[in-house]
């Protein structure tokens, strides 16, 4: 008999295959057994953007709940997401010129390692924070200066009036640290700070902050763990390790929430979730404080025609915004009148954006292009709040064809978006989320104010129309107001920026908060993204 | 063969240093901004935080100073520090080469056994049903996007039929054993934890699964039309004219002369998946050194950027230079023509 092959030694391999799967599936039943054990651990599934730990130069979604969570600024947000509270200081004062600022501290307030917070901490932190010159350095840049007047009572004193100041103290970017942990590990508040600060890599596997967890060790682009402050002073969290788990892509981590891998996914766009048909994952909406928005840049180069106000309030008017709702988000999200987020101060009658093609076609005529014209409209080739911009770019080529405005899509790759629109270009999307509650840090990015990023870019002071004065003096306003004006002010300064037809809000897609049905206390925050020690595992 | 591999090594630093050479002349002039990972995008507008992040991260000089500092940098062992992570880049891919290492290994004895494995019987049974079963797990390897498969082995294994853990390389609730040497299997052996050892070797199934089937599609084509090739052969006649063995002139005579091409492929396949597997490391939440790659070169992290390359550019020469050396071993003529 002729043998036709090597049966012996493949048998032979086969049986050993067979015996280590075996193996390896019987150690899965037994594994997923002690997972189920380690009921005080929350995992979260994200796709994380982490800058930096340091609360100093962190910047970015996830540095929002890393520093909420391990460090505490001197106030923070209530859950209704609109009223300051106490966080570090107890009660505050503010002077009737809103010049003048006193905290006193909570004499309990400890940091992790249980030293006391202390009036010389929070000088220490907010004047590195200014001088480290980071990204969210722009924060202090009203400080004038800071008094310690005894251990728990600070007086900040700011060069004008800034009613936003106390929003922006609930900033998690405003943390108080523990300076004389970093102070020892190469960090300092001096003016070159920028320079002379080397306690980046230091932040990176170390924390020193009050919170109720601290950095138990992250590895970048692989998970970040926080282990609970057993020395927290407040109210202990629930969770004794929270895993925030790199993760891209909403379907994976939707797949990680249906295998309990994960117990919290945070980027699970509405369709994923609308796919998805398991009792054990619960999908709450919720309306956020981001959003999407065209922007005009009328002093670029490069822009085929003037990009004059009719023009740019006909574009306004043939967007069909209610589509670009249904088409991008699947009619999960909201319309949003000016550029400053609905529920922030300012935003509680503004008119929505109005779809009217009829109007458009008679604006494009008295603009002298009723024969239409072609533009390049630049965006990032991303995914943003769960919005395809790509689709969204295409929606609008659609809308705007109705006009005879033809669209050349230019898709870019972040990076090179965000340079570009900084040169400027004349037509693009863009996309904010705020730093805290506050509606001046849009005033202050997106006014037709000069030396302002949109101001910069639109011309203000420079362009027709766009005289730089007035929402300059509105913004100004609105700073010395006090709170019971302040509404009013606001409103009266997003009735402007509506009226500038530079930056023309598109969408605000709602949140997706998905979770196992046996996770609690998951809540979306205007300062702090997800706070991490509500969390409960019931 | 000795001659061979000096003569690599030797040649290996000039290499290198032009890969460093090409790949920072490249990374300097691509379109972009690195400062947006530095300092975010919304600071980009605030003059004095972009001029002291430029100061800080050495980007105020001019690219052939930056060249210069970079080299001599190299030269001490050093390769920056990432603008992302914030860590050195060397403790970076110290972090992930090991991560990766162990997924490609894997992948690629599951790929090379069964590639193998199918190889031999399809050409073993040419045109019969079992070559066309077999071309056609090849080919699905092959053909079947690795992103899509990456899902849908998940969603079967892991969700459906809870076989078989999600994403990472161990159960994100248990206890991270110390760190030794980075892969995950030996780390977990050497601290006698034999049930993360498990979990670790369970994490490793789906993506070295997902990620072997594509070299599987790659070396049974390889080893098939080798195979086919020499079974013609005269010497193969021979050995049969001689009464050996069907398996035996399989094995020893045949195998032996068809697997010379599908090393060259095998090599090469192993060079390129070390930063080729990004795919499978997304989808499996692998912190490897794909994913590191992709996002250096998004965030235009350009000290990140150069030592990927070094390290994938290492990774081709040193697999060329194993490949050579598996050839002479396999290959009688190859050690004949080194002497």
């Amino acid at each position: 008999m002729v043998d036709t092959f090597p049966s012996a030694f493949l048998r032979l391999k086969l049986s050993f295959c067979c015996a280590l799967l075996a193996a390896l599936l019987v150690g899965t039943l037994d594994m997923s057994g002690e997972a189920k054990a380690a009921d005080d651990t929350i995992v979260v599934a994200r796709d994380m953007d982490i800058n930096s730990l340091d609360p100093a130069r962190a910047y970015c979604d996830t540095c929002q709940i890393y520093l909420s969570a391990v460090y505490q600024p001197l106030l923070t947000l209530a859950p209704d997401n609109k009223t300051i509270v106490p966080s570090l200081a107890e009660k505050w004062e503010v002077s009737p010129d809103v010049t003048t600022f006193t905290f006193h501290l909570n004499p309990a307030a400890t940091f992790s390692d249980g030293s006391p917070v202390t009036g010389d901490d929070v000088k220490w932190s907010l004047k590195r924070l200014k001088n480290v010159k980071g990204s969210a350095s722009y924060l202090m840049d009203s400080l004038k200066s800071i008094e310690v007047k005894d251990p728990h009572t600070v007086v900040i004193t700011t060069k004008t009036p800034n009613s936003e100041l106390l929003g922006i103290l609930s900033a998690p970017y405003t943390a108080i640290i523990n300076s004389k942990l970093a102070s020892a590990n190469g960090a300092n508040a001096k003016d070159d700070a920028a320079t002379s600060d080397t306690a980046d890599a230091w932040f990176l596997s170390n924390s020193a902050g009050s919170g109720a967890f601290a950095l138990d060790s992250y590895k970048p682009n692989d998970a970040l763990r926080l282990k609970r402050n057993e020395n927290y002073w407040g109210k202990k969290p629930a969770a004794a390790l929270v895993v925030m788990k790199q993760t891209a892509g909403a379907v994976t981590q939707a797949q990680m929430l249906g295998s309990g891998t994960a117990d919290i996914a945070m980027q699970v766009d509405p369709d994923t979730a609308k796919s998805i048909n398991d009792p054990n994952i619960v999908f709450e909406t919720i309306p956020s404080f981001n959003f999407v928005y065209l922007a005009f840049s009328p002093i670029a180069e490069g822009s085929p025609v003037p990009l004059t106000r009719d023009l740019r309030e006909a574009i306004a008017l043939a967007v069909d915004y209610k589509g670009a709702i249904d088409f991008t988000v699947g009619g999960d999200g909201k319309f949003q009148p000016a550029a400053i987020p609905n529920g922030f101060p300012g935003t509680a009658s503004l008119p929505d954006p109005m779809t009217d093609v009829a109007k458009a076609k008679e604006l494009m005529a008295k603009a002298g292009y009723a024969d239409g014209l072609t533009l390049d409209l630049t965006f990032a080739a991303m995914n943003v709040y769960g919005i395809d911009l790509s689709l969204l770019a295409q929606k609008l080529e659609q809308d705007l064809a109705k006009i005879n405005v033809k669209l050349v899509l230019k898709p870019a790759t972040f990076n090179v978006w965000v340079t570009d629109i900084d040169k400027p270009v004349p037509f693009t999307i863009g996309f904010f989320a705020p730093d805290y509650f506050g509606s001046a840090q849009y005033a202050q990015y997106f006014g037709m104010i000069p030396d302002m990023p949109w101001g910069k870019r639109a011309g203000a002071g420079q362009a027709e129309g766009l005289d730089g004065k007035a929402e300059l003096e509105m913004f100004n306003k609105a700073l010395a107001a006090t709170p019971a004006e302040q509404e009013q002010a606001y409103r009266a300064l997003a009735m402007e920026m509506i009226g500038d037809k530079i930056i023309i809000p598109i969408l605000s897609p709602n949140l997706v908060l998905a979770h196992r049905k046996e996770i609690g206390g998951v809540r979306y925050s205007a300062c702090c993204n997800l706070p991490l020690a509500e969390i409960v595992k019931n | 063969m000795l001659e061979i591999v000096l003569r690599r090594l030797i040649v290996m630093p000039f290499l290198v240093l032009g890969i460093v050479t090409a790949t920072f002349i490249l990374a300097q002039f691509t379109k972009g901004n690195p400062l947006v990972s530095i300092i975010g995008a919304k600071a980009l507008s605030n003059p004095e935080i972009v001029a002291a992040a430029k100061k800080r991260w050495g980007l105020d000089r001019s690219i052939p100073e930056r060249y210069v500092i970079y080299v001599k940098n190299l030269a001490h062992g050093d390769l920056g520090t990432s603008f992302r992570t914030r860590q050195p880049v060397l403790t970076d891919l110290a972090q992930r080469l090991p991560a990766t290492l162990e997924l490609v290994i894997c992948a690629m004895a599951v790929g090379a056994v069964t590639g193998l494995l199918l190889g031999v019987i399809s050409a073993q049974f040419h045109d019969r049903p079992a070559d066309h079963a077999a071309r056609f797990i090849a080919l699905l390897g092959s053909c079947l996007p690795i992103y899509w498969l990456g899902l849908l082995v998940l969603f079967l294994f892991s969700v459906q039929l809870p076989w078989l853990p999600g994403p990472g390389r161990l159960d994100l609730r248990s206890e991270l054993p110390e760190t030794m040497t980075g892969f995950m299997l030996v780390d977990t052996l050497l601290a006698g934890n034999w049930n993360a050892f498990i979990d670790a070797a369970r994490h490793l199934i789906l993506p070295a699964l997902v990620l072997g089937w594509s070299v599987t599609g790659i070396v049974s084509r390889m080893v098939r039309a080798s195979l086919l090739d020499v079974l013609k052969q005269d010497f193969i006649t021979m050995a049969r004219a001689k009464g050996a063995s069907e398996s035996r002139v399989l094995v020893h005579h045949a195998l032996r002369n068809a697997l010379i091409p599908a090393l060259t492929i095998l090599g090469f396949t192993f060079a390129y998946l070390i930063t080729g597997s990004v795919l499978v490391e997304t989808i499996f939440s692998w912190p490897g050194i794909g994913s590191y790659a992709v996002d250096a070169a998004r965030a235009l992290d350009y000290p990140a950027i150069t030592g990927v390359t070094i390290i994938g550019g290492l990774g081709f020469l040193i697999a060329n230079l194993l490949t050579d050396i598996a050839y002479a071993a396999a290959d009688p003529r190859m050690r004949g023509a080194a002497a």
